[in-house]
């Protein structure tokens, strides 16, 4: 049974295999630069170009065929973490066609915000906006300067970068959640202080008993403020994926 | 050398208490608990008693509780870039 088992298991795999990565069939592109529900196909340009300038160059750019893209490395293991619920980060490294098309739009519309991961949960922030985080951070301390470094999304008021959405977990893989690369864009933020909240207390009280236990909690948040979004152009960018 | 990677999927409430002996000897003391045991004759026989209850699967390794914690982590993501007292420290020799 076990060996069935293992043949059936291995044959899906190969058949896994097969398929380029998600991120990289063409569906996926197109989700994943696009904005919510202004496609460039369906929007008239005088709209497109009312809020802001694109330069002709950059539009050149944008008309010209896009270049094949480098090799990608391959952010998908094909061996399996053999614990059950495990949970595998990726960080995506490599310039889709959509990324080259689009990247340069999106890098001239600042400002803009990110969708930062930290601990596993999602931030939306933009620079100046202050976060009062839902833990107190440890060995941190008021001044120190923070470099936040997993993104899903990159958004400016007119395109959205999003990484690859994550893939649930099961008995047999992880689950797998996608990131954009981290030198895609710079995001610092500075520990600004503490929080505290209110002192709560609760009673706690027992069947018929007159004694009434207060049981008194004050927890402590770390605040932080972000003092930089910094999207990379499309230069800069492949530059920095040719030396690291 | 191989190992049963066992999680139990389903509670042993309301069962016998030979097959919730079985559970308490393997260690699967709640629903989704996962434990790690070489692959040998008798642990395949108390796999038997309690099959309805579990999810076997051969692996190669095993994995202690604290690393099964730690690949349900997710990143930090973040770093510290630079200290508070570091940016300071030029200030306080002036």
């Amino acid at each position: 049974m076990a060996l069935l088992a293992r043949t059936i298991r291995r044959s899906l795999l190969e058949s896994r295999n097969t398929l380029p990565p998600t991120f990289l069939l063409p569906f996926r592109a197109h989700i994943t630069t696009v904005s919510h529900n202004l496609e460039p196909g369906n929007v008239p340009d005088a709209v497109l170009q009312s809020g802001q300038h694109i330069s002709k160059d950059l539009k050149a750019k944008v008309h010209s065929p896009p270049s094949p893209s480098k090799a990608a490395s391959k952010p998908d293991s094909p061996a399996p973490k053999p614990s059950a619920n495990a949970r595998e980060d990726v960080v995506s490294q490599a310039i889709t066609p959509s990324i080259r098309q689009m990247l340069p739009l999106l890098h001239s519309q600042p400002p803009h915000y990110l969708t930062v991961h930290i601990h596993g949960r999602p931030y939306l922030l933009t620079a100046g906006d202050t976060l009062r985080l839902p833990f107190l951070m440890p060995h941190v301390k008021p001044g120190d300067v923070l470099r936040l470094n997993r993104a899903t999304h990159i958004g400016s008021r007119d395109y959205t970068l999003k990484a690859p959405e994550p893939v649930k977990g099961t008995r047999d893989h992880g689950k797998k959640v996608y990131y954009l690369d981290e030198s895609l864009f710079v995001c610092r933020a500075r520990v600004v202080g503490i929080e505290s909240e209110p002192m709560r207390v609760m009673e706690k009280t027992k069947r018929r008993q007159r004694h009434v236990k207060h049981v008194r909690s004050k927890m402590k948040y770390t605040v932080l403020k972000v003092s930089e979004v910094e999207v990379k152009s499309l230069e800069e960018y492949e530059t920095l994926l040719k030396v690291g | 050398m191989s190992y049963f990677r066992i999680t139990l999927m389903r509670s042993g409430i309301g069962l016998p208490p030979k097959t919730q002996g079985v559970l308490k000897a393997l260690g699967l003391r709640k629903r989704m608990t996962t434990v790690y045991y070489p692959v040998s004759q008798s642990v395949a026989g108390q796999i038997m008693r309690i099959k309805e209850l579990v999810d076997v699967k051969e692996v190669e390794h095993a994995m202690t509780k604290e690393q099964m914690r730690a690949a349900r982590r997710p990143d930090p993501g973040y770093y510290i870039e630079r200290r508070g007292t570091e940016a300071m420290r030029g200030y306080e020799e002036v």
